[in-house]
């Protein structure tokens, strides 16, 4: 689903340059549901935003359903990411004027698609994250847990091919984390959705396929649920 | 139609702060209303005024309106009275014309004599009748009329002179003038009767009226040089004074019957006037009238080249004016526009550093910058129209109020204090401009703080606290 060669990054601060992906090669696999683990700094969001396409590398390829997005200009790299990749973020992140449905209809919006289409999809992600009662609730009218899931029936309005998620359940209580993990894990079964997503937590290793692991900007592991860890 | 949406709830989001800048709009767009209302009427005001008291257009010897003030019957026209007919035969002209009117201007001295004085004067004569209906002229409908034309059904003899003559010849107790200064040292008459030469002058023109005028105390000569270049003399009876507005002409200024004034200048001759007044029935219909008298104009041009002059080119005071006023209401646009510019834009960029994060969001789920770019301007458009609407409908109340109020004030050239009148409701045009004005001055000012907000780095904005 995903491809990454070779890829570097270095950040620059003033006059200091601080090198946060070196030489990184990953594979995420389709309908998969991949963790990158590691300590702060690692470089987990840094790699997220580069296979999310809405950061590049400096040096390296980065390929997406295919598709080599460092030669996309940034119109077609926003077009590509409507079309092809989901977001849920640590804060939510969800439109605060709009309800629940609208901001998991924006993107279908985005998309222009039909009210009738709209109106079939719609309902059915509400339900899919068991929000079908909280509708018309605007973000701030629910609890976290609750705004996590609109977040994520949002990701999945336009059916992406994958969905990547920065520590999504990182502002969450256990319990409620927990209950988004397993909304997720099913999410990729009935969706047929790679699921990329950041962590530190070691219980979300027993949830994933693939776990990757970061340590200073290498991979100092992958470990693959079918496979042996690759070291 | 989803950014309009969003851009109408993100504006609702903080109130107060969209409340404040659409206030501060408001409050900018009625102040350009009142003022545009006021400049408006003064506009109508001498508009009418001048329309009124000289018509539309006059056609005049080509010469006179430059050099006819030295010595105003050397450009008389002849024929004036074909030309006349000629106006009211013509079947478009004869419609737009409400009033063809000739009238006769002359230099000429007028004295006292049985209290001594005299002073140089300007002579008018006019038709009375239809001076009468030209000042009843009143194409955009202000609230104040003009008095009646007094020499309308006077004796033949009759004459109106501005209030400043009447005082240097002291005829102000004769005329009941009651705000009219005496010298400190009143010029005493010697009671003399009029000098024996003026009277035989004044018995040749004026025969019937020289009885009555050593015992009248209203009586007045005018001294002119008539067509031939010999002095000539009308005996006439002052009815009123009119104060004309200002004091240089309201020092010099005789009104007196066509007629009289025509046996005063031409006597026994071919009789000419110096203009022929035309009042049409709507301002706008002045190119058409003009180009429709230009080749009636040219039968009559072979021994004396006519023009046709607009009440513009013959009042430069008033176009001046409406300038001056024009001037002023595009610099107070420009400055509201300045103070609308800023607000909205310190609006706009608040919002901007406080949805960061959300724009950030917005680009991750695939909303292009133009899309980020669109939200922003729509909102600063929705402040402008928002804005300058609640000012159209202060302005209105506003406007509505004050008029009722019953104010008055003396615009420049005016004798009577006239109704403060600020003429909002009706001004289309005025209106629409200054709310598409403001409207695009809201756009320009959130252009920029949207143009910022759709550079940001989406991993920037994402990261934002």
């Amino acid at each position: 689903m995903a491809v990454l060669t070779q890829v570097e990054k270095t950040y620059h601060l003033d006059s200091v340059s601080v090198p946060v992906i070196k030489g990184v090669d990953i594979v995420v696999r389709r309908a998969c549901f991949t963790v990158l683990m590691g300590p702060s700094g690692s470089g987990k969001t840094t790699l997220l935003n580069m296979i999310g396409c809405i950061d590049k590398p400096d040096k390296g390829e980065v390929i997406v359903a295919g598709c080599k997005v460092g030669d996309l200009t940034d119109d077609a790299l926003s077009d590509f990411r409507a079309q092809n990749i989901g977001f849920i973020f640590q804060n939510f992140n969800l439109l605060p004027v709009l309800s629940a449905y609208e901001n998991i209809e924006y993107p279908l919006l985005l998309a222009g698609a039909s009210s009738k289409k709209r109106g079939e999809r719609v309902p059915k992600l509400l339900d899919a994250v068991g929000l079908g009662d909280k509708a018309k609730y605007f973000p701030g009218q629910l609890s976290g847990g609750q705004r996590q899931r609109v977040a994520i029936a949002r990701a999945l309005a336009r059916k992406p091919k994958l969905v990547i998620a920065d520590e999504p359940t990182a502002n969450l209580d256990s319990e409620t984390g927990a209950a988004i993990l397993a909304l997720m894990r099913q999410m990729v079964e009935r969706y047929a959705v790679s699921f990329i997503f950041s962590s530190h937590d070691p219980d979300v290793i027993k949830a994933a396929d693939d776990t990757i692991f970061l340590k200073d900007g290498t991979i100092h592991g992958i470990r693959r649920k079918d496979e042996e860890t690759v070291p | 139609m989803m950014t309009l949406s969003l851009a109408v709830r993100n504006l609702l989001r903080n109130r107060r702060r969209s409340l404040a800048t659409l206030l501060a709009m408001a409050i900018g767009s009625t102040s350009i209303l009142l003022f545009g209302g006021y400049s408006t009427n003064i506009n109508y005001t001498m508009h009418t005024e001048y329309v009124q008291n000289g018509g539309h257009l006059q056609i005049q010897h080509r010469d006179f309106y430059l050099y006819g003030s030295g010595n105003p019957t050397a450009y008389g026209i002849t024929d004036y009275i074909k030309i006349l007919a000629a106006i009211q035969n013509d079947e478009v002209l004869r419609n737009m014309v409400l009033v063809a009117t000739p009238t006769l201007q002359f230099g000429g001295i007028a004295g006292n004599y049985a209290a001594g004085v005299s002073r140089t004067i300007i002579g008018n004569g006019f038709v009375a009748e239809d001076i009468n209906r030209m000042r009843r002229w009143n194409d955009f409908g202000l609230r104040t009329g003009s008095p009646v034309f007094a020499l309308e059904g006077a004796v033949a003899d009759a004459a109106i002179v501005g209030t400043g003559v009447a005082r240097v010849l002291q005829l102000c107790d004769a005329l009941k003038i009651t705000r009219c200064a005496k010298p400190e040292k009143e010029q005493k008459s010697d009671g003399k009767a009029i000098p024996d030469d003026i009277a035989q002058l004044s018995q040749q023109e004026t025969p019937a009226a020289s009885g009555a005028a050593g015992a009248s105390s209203r009586r007045i000569e005018v001294l002119a040089s008539n067509a031939r270049g010999t002095p000539n003399v009308a005996s006439l009876q002052v009815i009123r004074a009119e104060e004309q507005g200002f004091k240089e002409l309201d020092e010099v200024y005789v009104m007196m019957h066509l007629a009289q004034a025509q046996k005063l200048i031409y006597g026994k001759s071919p009789t000419k006037v110096t203009s022929i007044m035309l009042q049409l029935r709507h301002s706008d219909q002045i190119p058409e009238a003009v180009a429709r008298l230009v080749p009636i104009l040219a039968q009559f041009s072979t021994s004396q080249p006519l023009a046709v002059l607009d009440f513009r080119t013959l009042n430069p005071f008033y176009v001046q004016t409406i300038q001056m006023f024009n001037t002023i209401f595009g610099f107070i646009f420009a400055l509201i526009g300045a103070i609308v510019l800023f607000t909205v834009s310190n609006t706009m960029n608040t919002a901007v550093v406080e949805r960061t994060v959300e724009i950030g969001t917005l680009r991750a789920i695939g909303v292009r910058r133009a899309g980020i770019r669109r939200l922003f301007v729509t909102e600063g458009m929705l402040l402008g129209l928002c804005g300058a609407v609640l000012g159209v409908v202060l302005a209105l109340v506003l406007s509505a109020i004050a008029n009722q109020m019953g104010l008055t004030w003396s615009p420049p050239g005016t004798v009577e204090p006239l109704p403060l009148t600020l003429r909002v409701w009706g001004e289309t045009g005025m209106i629409l401009s200054t709310t598409f004005g403001l409207i695009c001055i809201s756009i320009l000012s959130a252009w920029w703080p949207a143009y910022r907000a759709a550079r940001l780095d989406v991993v920037e904005a994402l990261r934002h606290v």
